[in-house]
């Protein structure tokens, strides 16, 4: 676990230093004083626009293509990441002090993470075969974004009421739980979409037959409810219900349906939201509402955690365009093949009306998804789903720092950057 | 799909019942009077011995839904209604969940709604405490809100998980139909819809042991997908039968316990037991057990529901296992039913004949086993393992007190016994 939890923070490092390469001009924000009512904390706030921006022109210039792709494109780690971890260290204090990682922050409490969801798996089956269909997603590679932002949220919750570090065992609980009803759809989702490789390896449906792939999805969701209901909190099994709910829900949404071009951009908004941002959103309203929390502070946790989801899946729509099967551990433009517009295209559609009968299609005809693909890259969509995360991002991050200043409440706003930011 | 070969054979059995009814009531009006013969009517029907249909429009009209309840919800709902338009593309592409759809919509009065209908009899029997407020009552049926609710819950986890044992698996097929592959994503998703419409459903029951113990018993349905053998389809096969008599000792009914299966299995009674409390007992025991909690009942008296579930699936199970092997029966059967496990115990050199359908269990010779099976034991044996489930039921009800609603209950149990 450790040797992963350092590889994260260097990918996070290299992700960190990677700019745009369509903004030509860098400006170095000046980070804005704040006075906290204690009077004795200066404090950096608007943070997404404050990073360590010097490095891009030496990013732009070490690689040679940039001027050539997109401009949504970002500059290739491989080629340079080494170069950067150099220049890291030897401008230590370029990065400014409040950009902690959140993971190496909570790297104690996610560390066991996924060994105590295979051991509430294992407690719960005799069977080898279930135990390691429904294991199998719980290797320690995942990104573990559900964990993590639960249990920053969770101490971010803490420290602001009680001005304590601490995580209550329940809290953690709901960060595994998270991470369990995550990859549960996960699991039916490879039945659903036949899909071959799932996080750099043979999706589950390959390993297995599909009828056990799908009961060992079952169980792992009732797994779950059992970890939910032993909380003994009525109102936190109601939070996390829903979004099993929403999940379903917004699987039955991509079905396809045949809505106008208006609408067509809300009910992709909807699906959105149920498919991604309600699990983080009710998760963290579920650790702030195990610590005590009034609604309103609930409202702000949910509110930090629909943005963030919703962020999430916009950079996860542009990175289909954009990043290589490798880096993605799954295969790129997978969801044109799958015949779902997401926002790029729908952008796109903006400028290629052309786009509108093959969304209508589903890209099923030879040479749409090809097609699609190229006038994606041709229009602003890239930049514009880009825009529209960020935007989120800046909500998030805004709502973040309405919370008791801590590096917990740090790490939420660096969370944010994270999502917007990250390479896969 | 035996359970609704079941429902056909009672809806059968019912009519030729009732025709000798009329037949003998014509007698009876060509001697008397028409007042009289209705009379005698009522009587004949009273001596007659309760069958199926009947003692389940019986215990219908006595927590008062007539109808199954649920397949109205379901239908009006916005995704369903959007499964109905994609399950007309199905049709004519054979997947097996067009198979259970018709079940679920064409049979529901035999096979899904029995087990709602047996846990409001249960909440019924067993009452609940007089000064519940009357909002969280259904006073014309007589039990609670939460109580119809958690029926409903039984309901819909029995039917998500019969859709989903209904997908195909595709995998080693190189060129996949189409339209078995959208079959399997909707039945995946209709199963998932209700499984995600229980989890709400538990949620507002707002009652944690209640939902602890709903969610373990969708943890026993899924683990029973994998006991024992399979073939490549998933379908079960017997384990090898065993020589050695190991005495199996987890059948405590720790009920959140998961059971240790391994050493259950090559045993005909530990096998069978086994197999069938994770796919049906847990599920209808827990409900029982679930709903008496609902109400605040005693601890002990919970577990006597959940006893009185699970020996009434076990009992239901074994009345189905027998079904192929009566005298007009035709096709093949499971190869995990009863008799068969039994004909395997009775003589081991039988497996030789399950082992042909390792690849598929359609490879198995069912007419040469079924010969087997029918000349040996196995029959008789689970009829005796239906007599004594039946017997463990009917002790368990007894500790509620006489009402309507118990009647029903051992009603149901006694038309099972009959057939």
């Amino acid at each position: 676990m450790a040797s992963i939890g350092s590889s994260r923070i260097c990918a996070r490092v290299q992700e960190k230093l990677c700019q745009w390469g369509h903004s030509p001009i860098f400006k170095r924000h000046s980070p804005l004083i704040v006075r906290s009512k204690f009077g004795f904390h200066s404090l950096v706030k608007n943070v997404p626009e404050t990073r360590n921006y010097s490095l891009n022109n030496v990013a732009a210039m070490a690689s040679p293509v940039a001027g050539c792709v997109h401009p949504c494109i970002r500059p290739e780690i491989a080629s340079t990441a080494t170069s950067y971890s150099t220049m890291r260290t030897q401008q230590p204090g370029s990065l400014p002090e409040y950009q902690v990682d959140p993971y190496a922050l909570l790297e104690d409490d996610l560390k066991d993470v996924y060994v105590y969801i295979r051991e509430a798996l294992k407690r719960n089956t005799y069977q080898k075969d279930l135990y390691e269909i429904s294991t199998y997603y719980f290797d320690g590679h995942g990104k573990a974004i559900r964990p993590m932002v639960a249990i920053l949220m969770a101490r971010a919750i803490n420290y602001h009421i009680y001005k304590e570090k601490s995580l209550l065992p329940s809290q953690r609980e709901v960060a595994m739980i998270s991470e369990m009803i995550h990859t549960a759809s996960l699991v039916h989702d490879d039945v659903i979409d036949q899909s071959d490789f799932r996080r750099g390896k043979p999706s589950v449906n390959v390993m297995w037959n599909h009828k056990k792939v799908t009961m060992a999805g079952d169980f792992i969701l009732a797994v779950a409810s059992m970890m939910i209901a032993r909380l003994r909190n009525n109102d936190v099994t109601l939070v996390l219900s829903q979004v099993v709910t929403d999940l379903v829900q917004g699987e039955f949404m991509q079905l396809g349906s045949k809505e106008t071009e208006n609408e067509r951009f809300s009910h992709y908004l909807t699906k959105t939201y149920r498919k991604t941002a309600s699990l983080i959103a009710n998760s963290v309203k579920a650790v702030t509402m195990l610590a005590g929390a009034d609604e309103q502070l609930s409202d702000i946790s949910y509110q930090y955690g629909r943005n963030l989801g919703l962020a999430f899946q916009l950079v996860d729509d542009l990175l289909d365009f954009v990043s290589s099967s490798s880096q993605m551990g799954k295969p790129t433009a997978a969801d044109l093949k799958l015949g779902l517009a997401t926002a790029p295209v729908l952008f796109a559609c903006e400028k290629f009306p052309e786009l509108n009968p093959m969304i209508m299609r589903r890209f099923q005809e030879p040479g749409d998804v090809e097609k699609a693909f190229e006038l994606v890259h041709k229009s602003r969509g890239l930049e514009q789903t880009q825009f529209l995360a960020k935007q989120h991002c800046q909500e998030a991050a805004r709502l973040a720092n309405l919370l008791q200043e801590s590096p917990y409440q740090k790490g939420l706003i660096v969370a944010a950057d994270y999502v917007l930011n990250r390479m896969k | 799909m035996s359970l609704s070969k079941l429902g056909l054979f009672y809806l059968s059995k019912n009519n030729l019942c009732s025709s000798s009814v009329a037949v003998r009531n014509y007698v009876d009006f060509q001697r008397r009077e028409l007042s009289t013969s209705k009379v005698q009517f009522a009587k004949l029907a009273q001596e007659k011995k309760p069958d199926w249909n009947k003692a389940v429009t019986e215990a219908e009209k006595i927590v008062g839904y007539p109808t199954s309840f649920l397949s109205l919800r379901w239908l009006l709902s916005d995704e369903i209604a959007n499964v109905a338009l994609h399950l007309r593309k199905l049709v004519g592409s054979n997947h097996p969940l067009l198979k259970t759809a018709k079940e679920i919509i064409y049979n529901g009065k035999n096979n899904m709604q029995a087990w709602g209908l047996i846990v409001l009899l249960v909440s019924k029997a067993a009452g609940h405490s007089a000064d519940t407020p009357d909002l969280e009552q259904d006073k014309a049926a007589g039990v609670l809100h939460s109580q119809r609710a958690l029926a409903e819950v039984t309901e819909m986890i029995r039917t998500s998980h019969l859709v989903h044992k209904g997908l195909v698996n595709l995998q080693l097929q190189a060129n996949v139909a189409e339209d078995l592959m959208f079959g399997n994503k909707i039945a995946l998703l209709s199963g998932d819809y209700l499984l995600s419409n229980s989890c709400i459903e538990l949620a507002n029951l707002r009652n944690q042991e209640v939902v602890e113990l709903m969610s373990s018993a969708v943890r026993d349905l899924a683990e029973a997908e994998f006991v024992g053998p399979r073939d490549k389809q998933n379908n079960a096969l017997p384990a090898r039968p065993r020589t050695d008599i190991v005495e199996y000792k987890q059948f405590t009914d720790k009920t959140l316990e998961p059971w240790v299966v391994s050493e259950a299995l090559g045993d005909a009674v530990t096998e069978w037991t086994l197999r069938h409390v994770l796919n049906a007992g847990s599920l209808l025991g827990k409900s029982c057990q679930g709903t008496l909690k609902l109400a605040g009942h005693p601890v002990d008296l919970q577990e006597k529901g959940y006893l009185f579930g699970k020996h009434l699936a076990l009992a239901w199970q074994a009345c189905l296992d027998r079904e192929p092997f009566l005298l007009d029966a035709k096709g093949s059967f499971s190869l995990v039913s009863a008799p068969v496990l039994f004909a395997l115990q009775h003589d081991p050199n039988l497996y030789e004949t399950i082992e042909k359908g390792f690849e598929s269990v359609d490879d198995v010779d069912y007419d040469a086993l079924k010969k087997v099976v029918l000349n040996g034991p196995g029959i008789e044996k689970t009829k005796d393992l239906q007599r004594e489930h039946s017997k463990m039921a009917l002790e368990m009800l007894n500790e509620l007190p006489e009402s309507d609603a118990r009647n029903a209950l051992a009603n149901i149990i006694a038309a099972m016994q009959d057939l």
